[in-house]
């Protein structure tokens, strides 16, 4: 596989162009190729001249022109036509190898594969990406055996340019020479000096065809090169086209329709197919079927009676969110007039504004009891119905019921306030026995405390004397005691009594003089 | 940026001939992005879990390693709290001959055989060698609370 040749720089194919050309390029003309019933929207920067353009018609410079501006075929990128043995499948690019290399360790990449993936790696650290075996990319790179080359030569390619139109298939030995000298649809640059855009090898010759027209049958605006392309034969919708079932001539935007609609060929099913009839056939052969189809004929009707149903259902839909809103409406109003019952699910099953329902009101008689709920027991001015008359209405009407209700519940109050009334003398007549009682208890408490007082006085009292004696016993019989060790025995007895007594008494006075002088 | 030959055709493969265990499936509006499961190896303590992945392949793949990290937790000595995976294929050990599914069953081995001694959650790496069984035990658990299928 030869390599590819580099694309010289723009520069060098600009001024190649302008050597080639014959003569100067004059811009009021029009490419001779081009069929005159095209408008030219905007003409090309500049059109070659026709000299320039025979010139570039003959095989030899076409083929030296063009050359320059194509690009080589990517071996990555082919298409290939049979699956390849995967023993030719390089394992980096997992495509087949493209100018293999083998290494010590016997296993082959692509050049460029390997030579990138060591590209990523340290110098001296790159191996072998399979067996990771040390590989010094200068001297130890060998080509491979001749027969693989010859495997990967016959294999089987499609053209680059399948995409654009190309139906070439062959050995890919033969793909480069095949893009770059023979296939129609490599892209070339533009023929035309300021022009640098691509177009295929075979409208080369037409000249600059990267010009703005309008189709002549649509109105349409697009590239020039792009109207010859036989695609846009079939975009176009103002162009003629057969019916593909009744193989009628037609234009292409009617051709929707016509098969919709008319064409006898196109197979559609019976009109009674809404009521079961399974017959589907082309439109002549079911246009006799309905003559006699039961179904057919019932079908208009059908169908008018199912648009009936949906158009009521479409009507029902609005009418009982009505009768939800009203409703709502309705229970709002009803729990401001009886605020009490607000919360008494039974009250309001009947209209209570409707004055010839009785149902709202139960009979008087039934409950003796003036109760709130049971307006026409309290009401005093419509007698004739608290018990004799129990199916008439009660009230002549809502205004007369309102006011009885109001009468009722002014009633209500005053019993109320009667009622709060009593009970407050009630309550001041038990307080102020209650107050009485407690007061004699008090009197008794506090003559009995006054009892208490007097007892503790006098043990006080007693209690100070008895100290203040046995003081002056004590000191008495000690003096009596340093001054005659040879007393009488009963006064030694005597003392010693009293000593005894004395011992025990500070004993007891301490302590109770310690609390004494915290009371004081 | 056109997706390389090889890209394409990995995920074709993937697709068609997916390894046991192991799925791989490509993001719609990102083919370079892979959300990937990995079932837990049996005779492992991952073993009944579903590992999920996220894999991405850079620029310059198969030159350069696909990034992976777990999304599932995990408890393992080489697989840190962010889901990172201490593997040499992913890093300096990487080969351009390796692929997506080399790389996804060298995980699912890893899942099958921790290596306390080249840790990346160090945490786990010490109870690992402290106490195998306990550690295990963790693992099992973890399993069980984050890795239900």
């Amino acid at each position: 596989m030869s390599t590819p040749s580099p694309i010289p720089p723009p520069n060098d194919r600009r001024s190649s162009r302008a050597s080639s050309n014959a003569g100067p390029p004059s811009s009021n003309l029009n490419v001779p190729s081009e069929p005159s019933d095209l408008l030219v929207v905007g003409g090309p920067p500049s059109s070659p001249s026709p000299l320039a353009l025979r010139a570039s018609n003959s095989p030899s410079s076409k083929r030296r022109k063009s050359r320059a501006a194509k690009v080589p075929p990517d071996v990555h990128m082919l298409e290939y036509v049979s699956a390849c043995d995967s023993n030719l499948v390089c394992l980096i690019c997992h495509s087949p190898f493209d100018r293999p290399v083998k290494l010590p360790c016997e296993h082959y990449f692509c050049r460029e594969c390997v030579d990138h993936a060591w590209d990523a790696q340290q110098e001296d650290l790159r191996s072998c990406p399979t067996c990771r075996t040390k590989v010094d990319p200068q001297k130890d790179l060998s080509p491979v055996p001749r027969i693989i080359e010859t495997m990967l030569d016959e294999l089987v390619v499609k053209c680059p340019n399948t995409k654009t139109g190309c139906d070439w298939v062959d050995q890919r030995v033969n793909v480069h020479d095949h893009v770059m000298l023979y296939c129609e649809y490599t892209l070339v640059e533009c023929p035309s000096t300021d022009c640098r855009l691509p177009i295929s090898q075979k409208d080369f010759h037409k000249g600059c065809l990267h010009s703005t027209v309008s189709c002549e049958h649509c109105h349409a605006s697009l590239m020039k090169k792009d109207l010859e392309v036989g695609s846009v034969m079939s975009i176009c919708p103002n162009r003629s086209t057969n019916c593909p079932h009744c193989f009628i001539e037609l234009l292409r935007l009617d051709l929707k329709p016509h098969v919709k609609d008319v064409c006898p060929m196109v197979s559609i099913p019976c009109s009674g197919a809404i009521v079961g009839c399974k017959v589907t056939a082309e439109r002549i052969e079911v246009e006799e079927h309905e003559k006699t189809c039961p179904m057919a004929t019932m079908a208009p009707f059908f169908r008018e009676q199912q648009a009936r149903v949906e158009r009521s259902e479409a009507r029902l839909d609005p009418l009982s969110r009505k009768i939800g809103i009203l409703e709502d409406g309705l229970t709002n109003i009803t729990s401001m007039l009886y605020p009490a019952n607000g919360n008494d699910s039974s009250f309001p099953v009947t209209n209570p504004l409707d004055p010839n329902s009785s149902e709202a009101f139960p009979p008087a008689s039934l409950m003796p009891t003036p109760d709130f709920r049971l307006p026409p027991a309290s009401f005093p001015p419509v007698p004739q119905s608290s018990d004799t008359t129990q199916a008439q209405p009660p009230f002549d009407s809502q205004v007369h019921h309102l006011l009885t209700l109001h009468e009722s519940l002014r009633d209500e109050v005053s019993r109320v306030s009667n009622a709060l009334t009593e009970l407050e003398g009630r309550t001041s007549m038990t307080i102020m026995n209650e107050n009485q009682r407690v007061k004699e208890d008090m009197l008794h408490t506090n003559a009995a405390i006054n009892g208490m007082r007097m007892q503790l006085h006098w043990l006080m009292s007693a209690t100070l004397q008895q100290r203040s004696a046995s003081a002056a016993g004590s000191s008495t019989a000690r003096a009596g005691s340093s001054t005659g060790p040879s007393a009488s025995g009963s006064g030694t007895q005597g003392a010693s009594s009293r000593a005894s007594a004395t011992f025990r008494a500070p004993i007891r006075r301490l302590s109770d003089s310690t609390r004494q002088d915290v009371k004081l | 940026m056109a997706l390389p030959k090889r890209i394409i055709k990995e995920t074709e493969r993937l697709m068609n001939e997916p390894v046991p265990g192991i799925s791989a499936v490509p993001h719609e509006d990102n083919l370079r992005y892979f959300d990937v499961t990995i079932d837990g190896p049996s005779q492992s303590p991952y073993e009944g879990g579903l590992f999920k992945l996220e894999l991405f392949l850079p620029d310059d793949y198969p030159m350069t390693p696909p990034k992976i990290r777990f999304l599932t937790k995990i408890y393992h000595p080489n697989i840190d709290r962010l889901g990172r995976i201490c593997l040499d294929v992913l890093k300096s050990n990487w080969s351009p001959a390796l692929q997506i599914r080399t790389i996804l069953l060298s995980i699912q081995a890893l899942l099958g055989a921790p290596n306390p001694d080249d840790p990346l959650a160090n945490d786990v790496a010490q109870k690992w060698k402290e106490d195998q069984n306990a550690a295990i035990e963790t693992a099992r658990q973890w399993t069980q609370e984050h890795a239900k299928p």
